[in-house]
């Protein structure tokens, strides 16, 4: 058995920015999160949101400045970054041979949730995001606007107390954007940070967060 | 109604869309011809030389001649060309360029005309292909003097053959990939109504699997290879995933993938089954060759493969914000407990009857079956965590690149049973040791892959 520290979710970052070679993917920037509190990434594409989500995450190391969780170093191979940080960056690998349920239930049993009442919590999450009555789909089933709800799903189905969402609106329509703002603001009222890049003004504005506006890099 | 020439009209679309290709595609042919019997020549003769020259020639002559011989040879044909067909579903036959099938293929041009060229190809190579490896068996049994002279010109005869029938068959899958009415068994003779019967979006299709295939090849990008070809999942919707302990659902995700693919579940047993019975028999048979203890570990270790897709989905998530609340190398050992449970019970099996008809070695053949799985778990993880190809490698190291973990298997895996065999305690040891290390580089692989991503 190992023990992983529990972080509670600040997230700070520092000065930070990306350059590979002479290409600048983000320009040095600040962001300051405190649990129950959301902020918003704002910018031009290419300005480097994905880019700084990905360094808060643990999954990049800044060129320059520093970034942290909880107060440790923003670094994925710490089993508490990991356990403290839920991302939606990108698409996640599926398994093309599970269910909608069955990716949900793997995912809340490897974190060693109850068993007995994994199928109730999946189904519940489903159903409030409004794709519950397509729990035994396969992924390749699915509109793209469906699937970006099961994304959602996925990243919500693990604990967190930092959620890092990039651009969590793409693909839905304006009914299902209502229903996940509405989700979002739940998880921040129950004390999650959330920090995400978003192109949407009525979801930032549902969330009345914090905004960072990011200068376009070169 | 208008009188057309289509074979005028063919030839001036040839000239405007491919000028000289046509001319650079057949030399390109013929080049490949030729290394392909510079290769026979040098490796594949003596290669078959060897195998047949350390065989028992009278056991061997009596089992080409033998009830069971003849079905395993009909056996075997049977299964290339049902491989054949199967391929024929994804990449077939005739697959023009997209350009020539947007412009030409899809115009009022008799289509057995216009995709004609690519058939005559797909025909030529498959038959000398046929003839090749017909002439290389032949000729090997020849020369060891399993059989006599006449073998060389029946073997080139029966490639010959069999490539035909083999092609026929792969174009005869290629049309029944699209939905129509000209698909039975009557095209397999009507060739112009087989190429008729090609439909534009079909033709499409497999152009772009091939462009896939290639690009995939090119970049090291096995993934986008894999699910180019994989069947979209829809059997046994209403079974669920049974929650529980982190490491034994994943397990269980495993077994529950392998329900609903039960195709590849059956490919997986197909493959083990082949190569577990001609390694048990390299073991426990005096008569057998040594070199078919590296030949039984090659399907054994594409068998194990067509079961270790729950590995290759975790390699595919390197590099994503972690999902799984387990760390990588469980993970990693939670995905190997299927394959190496199936690995272990049919490689039990083969020696269980081995042992019942009559074969020696008992001891060693159930150490021989444990550290064969253990190198086959180390060999799919490095497969799967093989990461990408060295950036300025060329084709001889992406080449490498692609088989370094099969070689390893087969070498080491085909060494180790013959020190077993024979007796050498040092040479076993030895082999165990490495075997051990395969396991250890494998897992090591996994730890770094995992976290590389990051840099």
């Amino acid at each position: 058995m190992s023990r992983t520290a529990e972080l509670t979710g600040e997230v700070r970052a520092v000065g930070v920015s990306k350059s590979i070679d002479t290409t600048t993917l983000l320009r040095p920037v600040d962001v300051a999160a405190d649990p129950g509190q959301c902020v918003v990434l704002r910018g031009p594409n290419g300005s480097g949101k994905t880019t700084l989500l990905r360094i808060i995450g643990g999954l990049l190391e800044p060129t320059t400045g520093t970034a942290s969780v909880g107060g440790r170093p923003a670094d994925e191979r710490d089993p508490a970054i990991r356990a403290c940080v839920a991302a939606l960056i990108g698409t996640p690998t599926t398994y093309r041979d599970l269910t909608l349920i069955d990716h949900l239930v793997l995912v809340d049993s490897t974190w060693g949730h109850d068993p007995a009442t994994s199928d109730e919590r999946g189904q519940a999450l489903l159903g409030s995001l409004g794709i519950g009555d397509l729990d035994d789909r396969f992924p390749h089933e699915l509109s793209s606007g469906q699937e970006q709800l099961f994304r959602l799903a996925l990243t919500l189905t693990r604990p967190s107390s930092v959620l890092l969402l990039d651009e969590p609106e793409q693909r839905l329509d304006t009914t299902k954007r209502q229903v996940v703002a509405g989700l979002l603001r739940k998880q921040v009222d129950q004390g999650a940070t959330l920090v995400m890049a978003c192109h949407d003004p009525d979801l930032t504005a549902a969330l009345a967060p914090s905004i960072v506006d990011l200068a376009p890099a070169r | 109604m208008i009188d057309v020439d289509d074979r005028h009209r063919l030839g001036q679309a040839d000239w405007i869309v491919g000028g000289e290709a046509a001319r650079a595609a057949r030399k390109q042919g013929v080049y490949a011809g030729y290394v392909l019997a510079l290769f026979a020549a040098i490796y594949g003769f003596p290669l078959v030389q060897a195998l047949f020259q350390t065989t028992d020639r009278s056991w061997l002559r009596d089992q080409l001649a033998s009830p069971v011989g003849v079905a395993a040879l009909v056996a075997s044909s049977c299964t290339l060309l049902a491989a054949a067909v199967w391929a024929g579903r994804f990449r077939g036959p005739v697959a023009p360029p997209l350009p020539w099938i947007d412009l030409v293929v899809t115009t009022p041009i008799d289509r057995a005309l216009t995709v004609r060229r690519w058939w005559r190809f797909a025909l030529a190579g498959a038959v000398f292909v046929g003839a090749v490896v017909g002439l290389v068996l032949g000729s090997g049994l020849a020369f060891a003097q399993v059989t006599g002279v006449l073998a060389i010109a029946g073997g080139t005869l029966t490639g010959m053959l069999l490539g035909l029938a083999a092609v026929r068959l792969w174009l005869w899958g290629q049309v029944r990939s699209w939905p129509g009415s000209s698909r039975g068994w009557a095209v397999l003779w009507r060739l112009p109504d087989a190429l008729r019967a090609l439909h534009a979006e079909s033709l499409r299709a497999h152009s772009a699997n091939t462009s896939t295939l290639a690009g995939s090849a090119l970049t090291g990008n096995l993934r986008t290879a894999r699910l180019a070809f994989a069947r979209p999942v829809r059997r046994a919707r209403a079974a669920r995933l049974r929650p529980g302990r982190p490491f034994g659902v994943l397990v269980r995700r495993d077994l529950l993938g392998l329900r609903r693919q039960p195709a590849t579940l059956a490919a997986g047993a197909g493959l083990a089954a082949l190569g577990g019975s001609v390694l048990i028999w390299g073991l426990t048979q005096p008569a057998a060759p040594p070199v078919a203890l590296g030949l039984g570990m090659f399907p054994l270790y594409l068998g194990f493969g067509a079961w270790a897709e729950g590995l290759r989905l975790q390699s595919d998530n390197i590099g994503t914000p972690s999902l799984i609340g387990v760390a990588a190398v469980p993970e990693a050992l939670a995905h190997l407990v299927i394959p190496a449970g199936l690995a272990t019970g049919l490689l039990g099996a083969a020696a269980a009857v081995a042992v019942a008809t009559g074969g020696t070695g008992t001891a060693g053949v159930a150490v021989a079956a444990v550290l064969t799985v253990v190198l086959l778990s180390g060999g799919h993880l490095l497969a799967a965590f093989r990461g990408s190809p060295p950036p300025t490698s060329g084709p001889q190291g992406m080449v490498l690149w692609y088989i370094r973990p099969g070689t390893i298997v087969v070498l080491l895996g085909a060494t180790m049973t013959y020190f077993l065999r024979a007796g050498q305690v040092g040479g076993v040891v030895v082999t165990v040791l490495a075997t051990a290390l395969v396991l250890a580089w494998g897992l090591a692989r996994v730890r770094r892959l995992t976290h590389l991503h990051r840099n």
